[in-house]
Protein backbone atom coordinates (compact mmCIF):
# COMPACT_ATOMS: atom_id res chain seq x y z
CA UNK A 1 0.00 0.00 0.00
CA UNK A 2 3.21 2.32 0.57
CA UNK A 3 3.86 4.26 -2.87
CA UNK A 4 0.17 4.17 -4.33
CA UNK A 5 -0.24 6.92 -5.79
CA UNK A 6 -3.65 8.95 -4.14
CA UNK A 7 -5.86 10.53 -7.17
CA UNK A 8 -7.56 13.81 -7.06
CA UNK A 9 -11.26 11.97 -7.28
CA UNK A 10 -10.76 9.29 -5.15
CA UNK A 11 -10.51 12.45 -2.32
CA UNK A 12 -13.72 14.30 -3.90
CA UNK A 13 -15.66 11.28 -3.89
CA UNK A 14 -14.40 11.16 -0.40
CA UNK A 15 -15.19 14.12 0.52
CA UNK A 16 -18.64 13.86 -0.96
CA UNK A 17 -20.03 11.89 2.20
CA UNK A 18 -19.33 14.72 4.38
CA UNK A 19 -22.92 16.70 4.30
CA UNK A 20 -23.56 20.35 5.47
CA UNK A 21 -26.30 19.40 8.24
CA UNK A 22 -27.94 23.22 7.55
CA UNK A 23 -27.74 22.90 3.56
CA UNK A 24 -28.17 19.40 3.59
CA UNK A 25 -25.59 19.26 0.44
CA UNK A 26 -22.42 17.43 0.63
CA UNK A 27 -19.46 19.71 0.97
CA UNK A 28 -17.98 19.16 -2.53
CA UNK A 29 -21.05 19.94 -4.38
CA UNK A 30 -21.49 23.20 -2.36
CA UNK A 31 -18.33 23.94 -4.05
CA UNK A 32 -16.63 24.44 0.07
CA UNK A 33 -13.51 22.11 -1.04
CA UNK A 34 -10.51 24.66 -2.21
CA UNK A 35 -6.99 23.95 -2.46
CA UNK A 36 -6.73 20.52 -2.60
CA UNK A 37 -2.98 19.18 -3.14
CA UNK A 38 -1.87 15.83 -2.63
CA UNK A 39 1.63 15.27 -2.13
CA UNK A 40 3.21 11.67 -1.47
CA UNK A 41 0.92 10.34 1.05
CA UNK A 42 -0.34 14.14 2.74
CA UNK A 43 -3.54 15.43 1.59
CA UNK A 44 -4.21 18.99 2.21
CA UNK A 45 -7.17 20.79 1.50
CA UNK A 46 -9.29 24.29 2.88
CA UNK A 47 -13.47 23.91 3.66
CA UNK A 48 -14.43 27.22 2.53
CA UNK A 49 -17.38 27.77 4.91
CA UNK A 50 -20.59 30.36 4.57
CA UNK A 51 -19.16 31.95 8.02
CA UNK A 52 -16.73 32.31 10.31
CA UNK A 53 -19.45 31.52 12.62
CA UNK A 54 -20.71 28.21 11.59
CA UNK A 55 -22.01 26.42 14.44
CA UNK A 56 -20.60 22.83 13.16
CA UNK A 57 -17.08 23.39 11.70
CA UNK A 58 -15.23 21.26 14.18
CA UNK A 59 -17.62 18.51 13.25
CA UNK A 60 -17.28 19.27 9.60
CA UNK A 61 -13.66 19.68 9.41
CA UNK A 62 -13.60 15.82 11.97
CA UNK A 63 -16.01 14.48 9.44
CA UNK A 64 -13.76 15.37 6.25
CA UNK A 65 -10.65 14.36 7.57
CA UNK A 66 -12.07 10.89 8.38
CA UNK A 67 -13.22 10.79 5.16
CA UNK A 68 -10.14 11.30 3.81
CA UNK A 69 -7.97 9.22 6.43
CA UNK A 70 -9.55 5.80 5.37
CA UNK A 71 -8.57 6.29 1.35
CA UNK A 72 -5.49 3.60 0.54
CA UNK A 73 -1.96 5.62 0.80
CA UNK A 74 -3.25 8.50 2.97
CA UNK A 75 -1.09 8.49 5.68
CA UNK A 76 -1.80 12.19 6.90
CA UNK A 77 -4.94 14.82 6.07
CA UNK A 78 -4.43 18.46 6.74
CA UNK A 79 -7.57 20.41 6.87
CA UNK A 80 -7.83 23.95 6.78
CA UNK A 81 -10.60 25.80 7.51
CA UNK A 82 -11.68 29.24 5.68
CA UNK A 83 -14.93 31.28 5.66
CA UNK A 84 -16.45 33.16 3.37
CA UNK A 85 -19.84 34.97 4.08
CA UNK A 86 -21.81 34.59 0.51
CA UNK A 87 -23.34 37.72 -0.29
CA UNK A 88 -27.46 37.91 -0.30
CA UNK A 89 -28.33 37.07 -3.87
CA UNK A 90 -30.24 40.49 -4.15
CA UNK A 91 -27.55 42.79 -2.87
CA UNK A 92 -25.51 44.49 -4.98
CA UNK A 93 -26.91 48.16 -5.05
CA UNK A 94 -23.99 50.14 -5.03
CA UNK A 95 -23.62 52.26 -2.07
CA UNK A 96 -23.89 49.39 -0.16
CA UNK A 97 -22.38 47.01 -3.07
CA UNK A 98 -19.54 45.87 -0.09
CA UNK A 99 -22.07 44.72 2.54
CA UNK A 100 -23.21 40.90 2.11
CA UNK A 101 -26.31 40.95 4.38
CA UNK A 102 -28.59 43.12 6.22
CA UNK A 103 -30.10 41.27 8.78
CA UNK A 104 -32.74 43.68 10.78
CA UNK A 105 -33.50 43.35 14.81
CA UNK A 106 -37.08 44.05 15.79
CA UNK A 107 -38.95 43.63 18.87
CA UNK A 108 -42.73 44.16 19.44
CA UNK A 109 -42.40 46.15 22.14
CA UNK A 110 -39.79 48.28 23.90
CA UNK A 111 -37.44 47.30 26.86
CA UNK A 112 -37.18 43.82 26.00
CA UNK A 113 -33.13 44.25 25.49
CA UNK A 114 -33.16 44.70 22.02
CA UNK A 115 -30.08 47.14 21.94
CA UNK A 116 -28.38 44.69 24.37
CA UNK A 117 -28.91 41.76 22.21
CA UNK A 118 -28.28 43.46 19.05
CA UNK A 119 -24.28 44.94 20.53
CA UNK A 120 -23.33 41.57 22.14
CA UNK A 121 -24.53 39.63 19.11
CA UNK A 122 -22.51 41.81 16.42
CA UNK A 123 -19.50 41.43 19.52
CA UNK A 124 -20.18 37.62 19.11
CA UNK A 125 -20.06 37.24 15.18
CA UNK A 126 -17.01 40.13 14.92
CA UNK A 127 -15.17 37.69 17.28
CA UNK A 128 -16.05 34.75 15.34
CA UNK A 129 -13.74 36.99 12.23
CA UNK A 130 -16.84 38.30 10.36
CA UNK A 131 -16.98 41.77 9.24
CA UNK A 132 -19.70 43.43 11.45
CA UNK A 133 -21.41 46.62 10.99
CA UNK A 134 -23.91 48.30 13.39
CA UNK A 135 -26.62 50.59 12.25
CA UNK A 136 -28.99 51.88 15.08
CA UNK A 137 -32.28 52.96 13.78
CA UNK A 138 -34.12 53.33 17.00
CA UNK A 139 -33.97 57.14 16.39
CA UNK A 140 -36.76 57.43 19.31
CA UNK A 141 -33.98 55.87 21.82
CA UNK A 142 -31.06 55.57 20.35
CA UNK A 143 -28.80 53.23 23.15
CA UNK A 144 -25.78 51.88 20.96
CA UNK A 145 -23.42 54.32 21.15
CA UNK A 146 -23.54 54.27 25.01
CA UNK A 147 -23.30 50.35 25.18
CA UNK A 148 -20.17 50.52 22.87
CA UNK A 149 -18.85 53.35 24.67
CA UNK A 150 -18.37 55.63 21.86
CA UNK A 151 -20.22 58.71 21.81
CA UNK A 152 -18.47 61.53 19.69
CA UNK A 153 -20.41 63.33 16.61
CA UNK A 154 -19.99 61.19 13.60
CA UNK A 155 -17.47 62.04 11.06
CA UNK A 156 -18.04 63.71 7.77
CA UNK A 157 -15.53 63.26 4.41
CA UNK A 158 -16.95 64.99 1.75
CA UNK A 159 -20.21 64.12 0.62
CA UNK A 160 -20.16 60.76 3.03
CA UNK A 161 -20.43 59.85 7.00
CA UNK A 162 -18.02 57.46 8.21
CA UNK A 163 -18.72 55.15 10.71
CA UNK A 164 -17.66 55.02 14.18
CA UNK A 165 -15.22 52.36 14.94
CA UNK A 166 -14.84 50.71 18.05
CA UNK A 167 -14.42 46.92 19.24
CA UNK A 168 -13.92 45.95 15.94
CA UNK A 169 -17.36 47.30 14.89
CA UNK A 170 -18.81 49.81 12.68
CA UNK A 171 -21.23 51.37 13.81
CA UNK A 172 -23.64 54.74 12.97
CA UNK A 173 -26.28 55.91 15.24
CA UNK A 174 -28.59 58.39 15.53
CA UNK A 175 -27.43 59.15 18.12
CA UNK A 176 -24.26 60.12 16.69
CA UNK A 177 -26.11 62.97 14.50
CA UNK A 178 -27.72 64.81 17.74
CA UNK A 179 -26.56 65.34 21.40
CA UNK A 180 -26.91 62.94 24.25
CA UNK A 181 -29.48 64.57 26.18
CA UNK A 182 -32.04 66.11 23.50
CA UNK A 183 -34.89 63.91 23.01
CA UNK A 184 -35.64 63.38 19.17
CA UNK A 185 -38.94 64.48 18.56
CA UNK A 186 -39.31 63.62 14.36
CA UNK A 187 -42.22 62.82 12.23
CA UNK A 188 -42.53 60.18 9.82
CA UNK A 189 -41.26 61.30 6.65
CA UNK A 190 -37.68 62.69 8.76
CA UNK A 191 -37.21 59.18 9.78
CA UNK A 192 -37.56 58.00 6.98
CA UNK A 193 -34.97 60.60 5.00
CA UNK A 194 -32.81 59.69 8.64
CA UNK A 195 -32.49 55.68 7.96
CA UNK A 196 -32.00 55.99 4.26
CA UNK A 197 -29.02 58.51 4.65
CA UNK A 198 -27.99 55.82 7.50
CA UNK A 199 -28.07 52.74 4.77
CA UNK A 200 -26.54 54.49 1.59
CA UNK A 201 -24.62 57.60 2.60
CA UNK A 202 -22.20 55.76 5.00
CA UNK A 203 -19.06 54.59 4.08
CA UNK A 204 -19.79 51.24 5.25
CA UNK A 205 -17.17 49.51 3.07
CA UNK A 206 -16.54 45.97 3.21
CA UNK A 207 -19.34 43.92 5.44
CA UNK A 208 -20.00 40.50 6.11
CA UNK A 209 -22.98 41.25 8.61
CA UNK A 210 -24.86 44.39 9.13
CA UNK A 211 -27.08 44.46 11.59
CA UNK A 212 -30.09 46.80 11.88
CA UNK A 213 -31.60 47.64 15.78
CA UNK A 214 -35.08 48.52 14.15
CA UNK A 215 -37.18 50.87 17.01
CA UNK A 216 -39.73 48.70 18.86
CA UNK A 217 -43.32 47.54 16.79
CA UNK A 218 -44.61 48.38 13.59
CA UNK A 219 -43.74 51.31 11.79
CA UNK A 220 -42.28 54.06 9.23
CA UNK A 221 -38.95 53.06 9.87
CA UNK A 222 -39.48 49.04 9.53
CA UNK A 223 -41.21 49.59 6.10
CA UNK A 224 -38.30 52.06 4.68
CA UNK A 225 -36.19 49.37 6.05
CA UNK A 226 -37.69 47.03 4.09
CA UNK A 227 -38.64 49.11 0.55
CA UNK A 228 -35.16 50.42 1.25
CA UNK A 229 -33.17 47.37 0.79
CA UNK A 230 -33.07 43.72 -0.07
CA UNK A 231 -32.70 42.58 3.55
CA UNK A 232 -31.58 39.00 3.98
CA UNK A 233 -33.89 38.64 7.18
CA UNK A 234 -35.24 39.71 10.81
CA UNK A 235 -34.54 38.31 13.87
CA UNK A 236 -37.45 38.83 16.78
CA UNK A 237 -36.14 39.48 20.65
CA UNK A 238 -38.84 39.09 22.53
CA UNK A 239 -39.48 38.06 26.75
CA UNK A 240 -41.41 35.47 27.62
CA UNK A 241 -44.42 36.93 28.68
CA UNK A 242 -44.85 39.06 25.65
CA UNK A 243 -44.62 36.52 23.31
CA UNK A 244 -48.07 35.55 24.28
CA UNK A 245 -49.89 38.51 23.60
CA UNK A 246 -50.20 39.74 20.18
CA UNK A 247 -47.62 42.16 19.84
CA UNK A 248 -45.06 40.49 18.91
CA UNK A 249 -46.84 38.48 16.42
CA UNK A 250 -47.62 42.01 14.74
CA UNK A 251 -43.97 42.46 14.01
CA UNK A 252 -44.02 39.14 13.06
CA UNK A 253 -46.33 39.39 10.40
CA UNK A 254 -44.96 42.66 8.86
CA UNK A 255 -42.06 41.43 7.74
CA UNK A 256 -43.97 38.66 6.30
CA UNK A 257 -46.55 40.90 4.08
CA UNK A 258 -43.22 42.93 2.89
CA UNK A 259 -41.12 39.24 2.27
CA UNK A 260 -38.34 39.66 4.89
CA UNK A 261 -37.04 36.12 6.09
CA UNK A 262 -38.10 35.35 9.78
CA UNK A 263 -34.33 34.22 10.68
CA UNK A 264 -35.39 33.23 14.02
CA UNK A 265 -36.30 34.72 17.36
CA UNK A 266 -34.60 34.74 20.86
CA UNK A 267 -36.39 34.92 24.19
CA UNK A 268 -34.47 37.69 26.36
CA UNK A 269 -34.70 37.46 30.22
CA UNK A 270 -35.46 33.80 30.15
CA UNK A 271 -34.64 33.77 33.75
CA UNK A 272 -32.65 35.14 36.51
CA UNK A 273 -30.30 33.36 38.30
CA UNK A 274 -29.80 34.97 42.18
CA UNK A 275 -26.10 36.06 42.46
CA UNK A 276 -25.94 35.26 46.43
CA UNK A 277 -27.54 31.76 46.33
CA UNK A 278 -27.27 30.55 42.83
CA UNK A 279 -31.09 29.64 42.70
CA UNK A 280 -33.16 29.82 39.20
CA UNK A 281 -36.21 32.51 39.53
CA UNK A 282 -37.90 32.08 36.23
CA UNK A 283 -39.55 35.79 36.73
CA UNK A 284 -41.86 35.98 33.36
CA UNK A 285 -42.16 32.75 32.81
CA UNK A 286 -39.91 30.37 30.81
CA UNK A 287 -39.94 28.82 27.50
CA UNK A 288 -43.05 30.52 25.57
CA UNK A 289 -40.54 31.87 22.80
CA UNK A 290 -39.52 28.00 21.85
CA UNK A 291 -43.11 26.70 22.10
CA UNK A 292 -44.21 29.96 19.93
CA UNK A 293 -41.49 29.07 17.71
CA UNK A 294 -42.35 25.87 17.21
CA UNK A 295 -46.06 26.61 16.81
CA UNK A 296 -44.66 29.06 14.23
CA UNK A 297 -42.28 27.41 12.77
CA UNK A 298 -39.48 29.64 12.77
CA UNK A 299 -35.92 28.76 14.25
CA UNK A 300 -35.17 28.98 17.58
CA UNK A 301 -32.21 30.65 17.96
CA UNK A 302 -31.99 30.66 22.10
CA UNK A 303 -32.41 32.29 25.72
CA UNK A 304 -30.63 35.10 27.19
CA UNK A 305 -30.70 35.25 31.29
CA UNK A 306 -31.38 38.27 33.08
CA UNK A 307 -28.22 38.97 34.38
CA UNK A 308 -26.80 42.25 36.22
CA UNK A 309 -23.64 42.37 34.76
CA UNK A 310 -24.98 42.53 31.23
CA UNK A 311 -26.38 45.67 32.27
CA UNK A 312 -23.52 47.11 33.86
CA UNK A 313 -21.04 46.03 30.83
CA UNK A 314 -23.70 47.58 28.22
CA UNK A 315 -23.80 50.68 30.63
CA UNK A 316 -19.55 50.97 30.74
CA UNK A 317 -19.61 50.43 27.00
CA UNK A 318 -17.89 47.21 26.64
CA UNK A 319 -20.41 43.93 26.06
CA UNK A 320 -19.83 41.32 28.53
CA UNK A 321 -19.25 38.67 25.07
CA UNK A 322 -16.16 41.34 25.01
CA UNK A 323 -15.40 41.84 28.88
CA UNK A 324 -15.91 38.32 30.29
CA UNK A 325 -15.54 35.95 27.29
CA UNK A 326 -15.49 32.80 29.40
CA UNK A 327 -19.05 34.00 31.32
CA UNK A 328 -21.93 31.37 30.68
CA UNK A 329 -23.77 34.73 29.47
CA UNK A 330 -20.79 35.53 26.70
CA UNK A 331 -21.20 31.39 25.87
CA UNK A 332 -25.07 31.99 25.33
CA UNK A 333 -24.42 34.59 22.81
CA UNK A 334 -22.05 33.29 20.71
CA UNK A 335 -24.32 30.12 20.42
CA UNK A 336 -27.11 32.60 18.97
CA UNK A 337 -24.61 34.59 17.13
CA UNK A 338 -24.07 30.82 15.39
CA UNK A 339 -26.93 29.86 14.76
CA UNK A 340 -27.95 32.71 13.27
CA UNK A 341 -25.15 33.29 10.95
CA UNK A 342 -26.78 29.59 10.01
CA UNK A 343 -29.80 30.29 9.22
CA UNK A 344 -28.35 33.72 7.20
CA UNK A 345 -26.57 30.95 5.00
CA UNK A 346 -29.41 28.99 4.57
CA UNK A 347 -31.37 32.20 3.31
CA UNK A 348 -28.59 32.58 0.77
CA UNK A 349 -28.61 29.06 -0.35
CA UNK A 350 -32.44 29.14 -1.16
CA UNK A 351 -33.30 32.85 -2.05
CA UNK A 352 -33.01 33.30 -6.02
CA UNK A 353 -32.67 36.94 -7.14
CA UNK A 354 -35.59 38.53 -7.94
CA UNK A 355 -34.99 41.19 -10.99
CA UNK A 356 -37.00 42.65 -13.87
CA UNK A 357 -36.48 41.46 -17.48
CA UNK A 358 -36.84 43.50 -20.05
CA UNK A 359 -38.39 42.03 -23.46
CA UNK A 360 -38.21 44.31 -26.19
CA UNK A 361 -40.77 43.73 -29.20
CA UNK B 1 -55.60 38.15 -1.23
CA UNK B 2 -54.54 35.81 1.46
CA UNK B 3 -54.72 32.53 -0.71
CA UNK B 4 -51.76 33.73 -2.29
CA UNK B 5 -49.99 35.36 0.49
CA UNK B 6 -46.84 32.45 0.10
CA UNK B 7 -46.66 32.56 -3.80
CA UNK B 8 -43.77 34.69 -5.17
CA UNK B 9 -42.20 35.88 -8.34
CA UNK B 10 -39.92 33.26 -10.12
CA UNK B 11 -39.28 35.66 -12.64
CA UNK B 12 -40.80 38.93 -14.06
CA UNK B 13 -40.68 40.26 -17.42
CA UNK B 14 -41.44 43.43 -18.77
CA UNK B 15 -42.42 43.18 -22.18
CA UNK B 16 -41.98 46.20 -24.66
CA UNK B 17 -43.35 49.62 -23.13
CA UNK B 18 -46.81 48.40 -21.73
CA UNK B 19 -46.87 45.15 -20.52
CA UNK B 20 -45.34 42.82 -17.52
CA UNK B 21 -45.20 39.57 -17.16
CA UNK B 22 -44.69 37.61 -14.05
CA UNK B 23 -44.47 34.07 -13.26
CA UNK B 24 -45.21 32.64 -10.36
CA UNK B 25 -43.55 29.69 -7.99
CA UNK B 26 -46.53 27.94 -8.30
CA UNK B 27 -46.51 27.70 -12.08
CA UNK B 28 -49.07 30.21 -12.79
CA UNK B 29 -48.21 32.90 -15.19
CA UNK B 30 -50.22 36.74 -15.50
CA UNK B 31 -50.00 39.05 -17.98
CA UNK B 32 -50.79 42.65 -16.71
CA UNK B 33 -51.47 45.64 -19.47
CA UNK B 34 -50.04 49.12 -18.22
CA UNK B 35 -53.33 50.52 -18.38
CA UNK B 36 -54.93 48.01 -16.39
CA UNK B 37 -52.82 48.10 -13.23
CA UNK B 38 -52.84 51.72 -13.45
CA UNK B 39 -56.52 51.77 -12.76
CA UNK B 40 -56.21 49.23 -9.97
CA UNK B 41 -53.72 51.56 -8.56
CA UNK B 42 -54.66 51.66 -4.53
CA UNK B 43 -52.55 54.60 -3.66
CA UNK B 44 -53.72 57.24 -1.30
CA UNK B 45 -54.46 59.62 -4.59
CA UNK B 46 -56.70 57.19 -6.27
CA UNK B 47 -58.38 55.59 -3.53
CA UNK B 48 -59.41 57.56 -0.51
CA UNK B 49 -57.28 56.95 2.61
CA UNK B 50 -60.56 56.98 5.06
CA UNK B 51 -63.68 55.86 3.59
CA UNK B 52 -61.81 53.70 0.68
CA UNK B 53 -63.94 54.99 -1.60
CA UNK B 54 -62.59 55.21 -5.07
CA UNK B 55 -61.12 58.88 -6.28
CA UNK B 56 -60.01 57.42 -9.83
CA UNK B 57 -62.35 57.45 -12.39
CA UNK B 58 -60.58 54.38 -14.64
CA UNK B 59 -62.39 55.64 -17.68
CA UNK B 60 -59.72 58.67 -17.62
CA UNK B 61 -56.91 56.17 -18.50
CA UNK B 62 -56.19 55.64 -21.73
CA UNK B 63 -55.99 52.02 -23.13
CA UNK B 64 -52.53 52.72 -24.39
CA UNK B 65 -50.50 53.48 -21.50
CA UNK B 66 -47.29 52.90 -21.39
CA UNK B 67 -44.54 52.28 -18.67
CA UNK B 68 -42.02 54.75 -18.44
CA UNK B 69 -40.00 52.55 -15.78
CA UNK B 70 -40.86 49.34 -13.62
CA UNK B 71 -38.53 49.13 -10.15
CA UNK B 72 -38.60 46.34 -7.66
CA UNK B 73 -39.76 47.62 -4.27
CA UNK B 74 -37.47 45.69 -1.81
CA UNK B 75 -38.75 42.03 -2.02
CA UNK B 76 -42.51 42.49 -1.85
CA UNK B 77 -43.87 44.80 -4.34
CA UNK B 78 -43.31 45.99 -7.55
CA UNK B 79 -43.26 49.96 -8.27
CA UNK B 80 -44.33 51.95 -11.30
CA UNK B 81 -43.83 54.86 -13.43
CA UNK B 82 -46.48 55.67 -16.06
CA UNK B 83 -46.74 57.88 -19.02
CA UNK B 84 -49.47 59.77 -17.67
CA UNK B 85 -46.99 61.08 -14.73
CA UNK B 86 -48.08 58.88 -12.04
CA UNK B 87 -45.80 57.24 -9.63
CA UNK B 88 -47.19 57.34 -6.53
CA UNK B 89 -48.72 53.52 -6.17
CA UNK B 90 -47.16 50.12 -4.34
CA UNK B 91 -48.10 46.88 -5.38
CA UNK B 92 -47.48 43.93 -3.24
CA UNK B 93 -47.09 40.89 -5.07
CA UNK B 94 -49.93 39.40 -3.22
CA UNK B 95 -51.73 42.05 -4.17
CA UNK B 96 -50.69 41.78 -8.22
CA UNK B 97 -51.41 38.08 -8.13
CA UNK B 98 -55.08 39.04 -6.94
CA UNK B 99 -55.36 40.94 -9.90
CA UNK B 100 -54.56 38.44 -12.23
CA UNK B 101 -56.65 39.37 -15.28
CA UNK B 102 -56.07 35.77 -16.84
CA UNK B 103 -59.51 33.83 -17.61
CA UNK B 104 -59.06 31.24 -14.75
CA UNK B 105 -58.71 33.97 -12.05
CA UNK B 106 -60.58 36.82 -13.16
CA UNK B 107 -63.60 35.05 -12.20
CA UNK B 108 -62.30 33.83 -8.73
CA UNK B 109 -60.25 36.48 -7.19
CA UNK B 110 -62.02 39.22 -5.57
CA UNK B 111 -60.96 42.92 -6.64
CA UNK B 112 -59.88 45.31 -4.01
Amino acid sequence: MFGRKIREEDVLRALRQVVDPDLHRDIVSLGFVKNLRIEGSVVSFDINLTTPACPVKERLREEARRAVAQLDGVREVRVNLTAEVRPHAALDRSALAGVRNIVAIGSGKGGVGKSTITVNLAAALCTSGARVGLLDADIYGPAIPLMLGHQQHAQVRGNRILPAEHHGLRFISMGLFVSGDKPLIWRGPMAHKALQQCLFDVEWGELDYLLVDLPPGTGDVHLTLAQSVPVTGAVIVSTPQDVGLVISMKTLRMFQQTNVAILGIIENMSYYICSHCGAREEIFGHGGVRRASEELGIPFLGEIPIDTRIRRQADTGVPIVLADPTSPVAAAYREIAERLAAQISIVNYQTAPLRIEEVSI
Amino acid sequence: MNAHASVRPSAIRKIGAAEIQILWSDGHASTYRASYLRRHCRCALCVDELTGRPVLVPEVIPDDLTFLGVELVGQYALHFRWSDGHSTGIYPFAHLRALCPCEHCAGTSSRA
